[in-house]
């Protein structure tokens, strides 16, 4: 067994390095697209991170009827908990409302402390909503729960910037799944012509009593090593060239809320990822191509 | 060792290469084909590799029902067959000692086993100092006579040449007979394709006459001439 596995390699190794041209051709098809997939990857990675941010820091505010007195709060709360979509509810008292009111107008607030007296705001609920929900979807539930007066949000605004952010996350996804199977392409293609110039070893390799599989493997491997070779480039460039990007520009995009994702250990997942991707588009366009060579019927 | 009986082979495109053919070939024998182009010399040698199958009868080598055997089989009855091939068929990117290692390494034979094998065969084909070369590094009856090593590692009962001599000038033609002549002498029943007068009348062996498929002479004596 273990005899077979090295002979395997030795062939697969023997194969890269007697056609080594050949070889890097297809090393340099995959590093191509692995360093768009790469640039997806990161842009997608820290588009994530920052609509997660974002969704987490923004509060729907919801006001209650005044109607409501204190007793029927926790009832009220727990029925804004039964929402979907809905993370962590915090109440805020008449007095706690006006607290902020008055904090939010700075200096010039003072001059509201007179309607500590008789406090005109309602009192309400600051819901945070869980990471997949929208926030205009939340809100309009809350809305409809009785006892709510009112309900606030960033609004149109915030919720079109997050659909924003959402369409590149997804759109970015479904390029880097084209981009790979692209990179499957492009890899099947070279290999193709690499098996068709040893079109006459495979007969050889038939003649002398050698099995399909046993034909097939060191194909296989020779894909999957030029897959990782061709992820190397790509990988190396991710972890410097992000590591630059994000020391040049101190980890923040326009300002402090729009955080990138620190180099460690987000650049080196995505470098994992790329070999990864290589290996696999390597096996998948190898495959291929021997199978399809070795279809053969008497 | 090999018997086909009634043997028909119709390719698709309607022309019939084999035409009841009905030989028996005894272990340890020595046996010419001969026959012009396109007599069924060539399908002759692919029924019995199992390359192709025949439409009416059987053929049978070494006990195995060729005609018979699933595709996956295929690669197991290789080999215990040899075949030379007139246009020698190296992998150009393997050493004369590698190429011939890897008739035994396709079949997993431990390594130790392998080195000493070859050794042994690169001798039974005066090549041992040619060991290290690629096949583009050698005249053509030096590649010939590796395909043969090839062909024998294994120890086959059979050994099948076809057109060995073709691309080989007469002298070379005479090493490669009596290269295979040796090897006939140590056991291996051999049956060798050609259309080589000299050769055949030379070296007298029992001689079978192929002509539009159909077996038209079967001379124990051998000789090209006493069958035309």
């Amino acid at each position: 067994m273990f005899r077979l596995i090295g002979r395997h390699f030795k062939e697969a190794f023997q194969g890269i390095f007697r056609h080594f041209a050949m070889a890097l051709s297809s090393a340099n098809a995959v590093t191509i697209t692995l360093v768009l997939v790469s640039l997806l990857t990161l842009i997608v990675g820290n588009v994530s991170q920052i609509t997660k941010n974002l969704e987490e820091s923004i509060q729907i505010y919801v006001k209650i009827d005044k109607e409501i007195d204190e007793a029927q709060i926790p009832a009220l709360q727990r029925k804004v908990e039964a929402i979907d979509g809905v993370g962590s509810v915090e109440y805020s008292n008449k007095d706690q409302e006006l607290d902020r009111f008055i904090a939010g107008k700075g200096e010039g607030g003072k001059i509201f402390e007179i309607y500590r007296e008789d406090n005109p705001l309602s009192p309400a609920f600051l819901v945070e909503i869980k990471s997949g929900y929208t926030l205009s979807g939340v809100s309009e539930n809350l809305s409809k729960i009785q006892g709510i007066k009112e309900v606030e949000y960033g609004g149109a605004t915030a919720d079109d910037f997050l659909r924003v952010l959402t369409t590149i996350r997804t759109s970015g996804y479904v390029i880097i799944l084209a981009l790979t199977l692209l990179a499957i392409f492009l890899i099947n293609n070279t290999i193709n012509i690499t098996i068709h110039n040893r079109n006459e070893e495979i007969a050889i390799m038939r003649q002398v009593g050698a099995s399909n599989s046993y034909i097939r493997q060191p194909f296989v491997i020779e894909g999957v090593f030029i897959g990782l070779m061709g992820a190397v480039v790509p990988a190396l460039l991710t972890i410097f060239g992000y590591k630059y990007v994000y020391e040049s520009l101190n980890g923040q995009l326009i300002s402090g809320m729009l955080t990138l994702l620190p180099t460690n250990p987000f650049a080196y997942y995505v470098a994992a990822f790329l070999a990864v991707i290589g290996m696999v588009v390597g096996l998948i366009g190898s495959l291929m191509s021997v199978n399809k060579q070795l279809r053969w019927r008497r | 060792m090999v018997h086909l009986q009634n043997v028909y082979k119709t390719y698709k495109n309607g022309v019939n290469a084999l035409n009841d053919v009905t030989i028996d070939i005894k272990d340890g024998e020595f046996v010419y084909v001969i026959g012009e182009t396109g007599s069924g010399k060539s399908t002759f040698i692919k029924v019995l590799d199992g390359e192709e199958i025949p439409t009416r009868g059987t053929v049978e080598v070494n006990g195995v029902n060729v005609g018979k055997l699933r595709f996956s089989k295929v690669p197991l009855y290789r080999r215990t067959l040899g075949v030379v091939f007139q246009d020698y068929r190296l992998l150009k990117k393997k050493t004369v000692f590698e190429n011939i290692a890897f008739a035994l390494e396709v079949i997993n034979k431990p390594r130790k086993e392998i080195r000493q094998r070859v050794r042994e065969v690169l001798e039974i084909i005066d090549l041992t100092d040619k060991a290290k070369s690629f096949p583009d590094e050698l005249s053509g009856g030096q590649q010939q006579r590796v395909t043969i090593g090839r062909a024998i590692a294994n120890n086959p009962k059979l050994l099948i040449a076809d057109e060995p001599t073709g691309n080989l000038d007469p002298e070379r033609s005479n090493e490669i007979l009596e290269l295979l002549e040796k090897i006939n002498a140590s056991g291996t029943t051999v049956i060798m394709v050609t259309h080589d007068i000299n050769l055949v009348n030379k070296y007298k062996k029992r001689t079978i006459k192929l002509e539009t498929g159909h077996v038209v002479s079967d001379s124990k004596e051998g000789g090209y001439v006493a069958n035309v």
